[in-house]
């Protein structure tokens, strides 16, 4: 092969995105680490100094922002091997809680930014004949749980549009694949936000929205090291061709194959138990 | 004065919404139909003699005409026992060429049109303790179809949609479902609007997309016609229990099920060798 890979990261600063770039760049990849907030970007100035991981503006609600930011990528290394695709963030609350900007806001970033970075960097990848675009997905994208209805409408958007991808781009050698983890360890609970209506005195759900933060709580102690995600993506973007999807903890495969497996009135039935107050049992 | 059961249905100007309304008002329910144009009005009013059925405008895209249409219907009315989500279009086009404007506008109508007209409706049927939602979805929801990735993922959405609020709104008795259709013959893919730059000849996936859109548009002739998807509609509201999807026409009972048993990469071999046929061009 020639040279080293070319990564592109988005939400490269936090998270998940902060620990690939920096196995990536570990294993020998130049890692371009997108960020939108100069202020967060510390832990990546951190990493540059050891390693091959180049910090790029980018915030990807905004059309020119990603256009620049691969745009200046693409003039310094002339190609991108990999895109991975994970800048994102968790809008929770029940639908009537969220206003028409909350909603947009969430798919602004998770939808229609996830697709923008990659309308910018797929033509390059089509001309160069080869090139791996990584989506994160999450579990999320096989249930919806109340509380968390519109994050999940993302979730599923993304798997769809990383199918619609996939054929699209494959013969020009492209290839397209998803992650899909679960609870991992992550500033994401701290990042996210809650809709406009929740807190109101007015909302209906309120006594329901407090079980729901107590239930996320219990679950996120439960989370994953984000090194288990790193393997995967590793393990992912390792193979040629990538399976259409990867799953990382015992529990997300759990999640997918009773998905796969039980009719809906009983994976309803089951995802219910989890949220008492939409199951009451009498 | 009338204990009629009240729907409000959208998109009513032709197709599966037009169908629908009629049906539900030869079977008893005082129906608004609603229409982003009342120009289209015609046929419907015609067909709907004698009926109780009452045709209000209303663009989903709108907050102030989702709000108008919604309180007008109440206002008449009372109460809504049954809301059906119809509006949609669908884009057609490459995934990767589409602009921000042409993604947006996709999900404006199909996503969070849906969800403001939904909206505005609960807290009607929140005070009822009672009422019936079904959005219509597509199979397209379940599964992605070349050329349109970008309809495909709104109608996705709708699934994760339906699933979720179904659970939140148990507790206020208020029931949920999409209804999925196959192919359908209606002016739905008349309506289908191009990407620009497909449009223009442009693409970089011009040749397939030529051929999907041709033989997308022909084999249709023995597709199922809107009444199925109203039919489909009245058993849902009819059910005593209401399942979480209904899948009409035989497309769309049979892919899922196809999808299900068959391996990822096998089904990935049908779709996009075999169906899609996506092709490197150019060059
Ligand atoms: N952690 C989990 O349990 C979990 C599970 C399933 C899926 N995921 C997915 O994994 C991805 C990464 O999440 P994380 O867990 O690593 O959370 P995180 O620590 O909150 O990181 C999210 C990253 O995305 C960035 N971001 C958000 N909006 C952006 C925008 N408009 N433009 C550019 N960057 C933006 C954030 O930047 P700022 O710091 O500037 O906000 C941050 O760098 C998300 O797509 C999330 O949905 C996470
Ligand atoms: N036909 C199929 O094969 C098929 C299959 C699966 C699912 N579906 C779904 O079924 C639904 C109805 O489609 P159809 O087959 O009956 O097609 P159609 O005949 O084209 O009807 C679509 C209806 O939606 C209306 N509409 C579009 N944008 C709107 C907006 N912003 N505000 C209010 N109304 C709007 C249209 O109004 P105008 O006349 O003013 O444009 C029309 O009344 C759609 O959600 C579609 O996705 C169709």
């Amino acid at each position: 092969m020639r040279g080293p890979q070319i990564a592109l990261v988005t939400g490269a600063n936090s998270g998940l995105g902060l620990a690939c770039s920096k196995a990536l760049a570990e294993k020998g990849a130049r890692v371009y680490a997108a960020y939108r907030n100069p202020r967060k970007a510390g832990p990546l100035w951190e990493l540059t100094r050891a390693l091959p991981v180049f910090p790029l503006l980018m915030d990807v609600n905004r059309a020119p922002s990603v256009e620049r930011g691969v745009r200046q990528l693409l003039r310094r290394e002339g190609r991108i091997d990999v895109l991975l695709n994970n800048a994102g963030f968790v809008m929770a609350g029940f639908w009537e809680d969220l206003s028409d900007k909350d909603l947009k806001d969430q798919f602004e970033t998770n939808v229609f930014g996830l697709l923008r970075v990659a309308r910018a960097v797929l033509p390059s990848m089509r001309k160069q004949g080869s090139g791996k675009i990584l989506n994160m997905g999450s579990v999320a994208a096989f249930a919806a749980p109340p509380g968390l209805g519109p994050y999940s409408a993302t979730k599923f958007a993304v798997n769809s549009i990383t199918e619609a991808l996939r054929m699209e781009a494959r013969p020009w050698g492209v290839e397209v694949a998803e992650v899909n983890p679960g609870e991992i360890h992550t500033s994401v609970v701290q990042n996210t936000r809650m809709g406009e209506g929740v807190f109101s005195a007015r909302s209906p759900y309120s006594p329901f929205t407090r079980q729901f933060e107590k239930l996320a709580k219990e679950r996120f102690e439960k989370a994953a090291p984000v090194e288990k995600l790193v393997q995967v993506v590793l393990k992912a973007l390792g193979h040629s061709p990538m399976k259409r999807r990867y799953l990382v903890r015992p529990d997300d495969y759990a999640i997918y194959y009773l998905r796969w497996l039980l009719p809906d009135a009983l994976w309803e039935w089951g995802l219910g138990r989890m949220f008492p107050w939409s199951w009451p049992t009498e | 004065m009338q204990d009629r059961p009240v729907a409000f249905i959208t998109g009513c100007s032709t197709g599966i919404g037009f169908e629908t309304a009629l049906l539900l008002a030869r079977e008893g329910y005082r129906v608004f139909a609603t229409m982003r144009d009342l120009k289209k009005a015609n046929p419907l009013k015609e067909a709907a003699k004698g009926l109780d059925l009452e045709i209000l405008p209303l663009d989903v895209d709108k907050p102030a005409s989702v709000k108008s249409a919604v309180t007008a219907a109440v206002k008449k009315a009372g109460r809504i026992d049954v809301l059906v989500n119809n509006a949609g279009w669908g884009a057609f086009g490459a995934l990767e060429e589409f602009s921000d404007g042409e993604i947006r506008a996709q999900y404006e109508t199909n996503l969070f049109g849906l969800v403001r007209v939904t909206r505005q409706v609960l807290p009607v049927m929140r005070g009822q303790k009672s009422g019936r939602i079904l959005n219509i979805g597509s199979l397209a929801g379940r599964m992605t179809f070349a050329g349109i990735g970008l309809y495909c993922s709104s109608k996705y959405a709708v699934e994760a949609l339906t699933e979720s609020l179904r659970l939140e709104l148990r507790p206020f008795n208020i029931k949920v479902a999409v209804i999925e259709p196959g192919t359908i013959r209606t002016p739905f893919k008349a309506n289908r609007r191009k990407a620009r730059l497909f449009q223009e000849g442009r693409s970089a996936y011009q040749k397939t997309l030529e051929r999907i859109l041709y033989f997308g548009n022909h084999p249709s002739s023995s597709a199922p016609g809107p009444e199925k998807v109203a039919v489909a509609v009245l058993k849902a509201l009819r059910a005593r229990r209401m399942a979480v999807r209904y899948p009409v026409g035989r497309d769309a009972v049979w892919f899922p099920l196809l999808r299900w048993f068959m391996p990822d990469f096998l089904f990935d071999w049908v779709l996009e060798r075999r169906y899609a046929g996506f092709q490197r061009e150019g060059a």
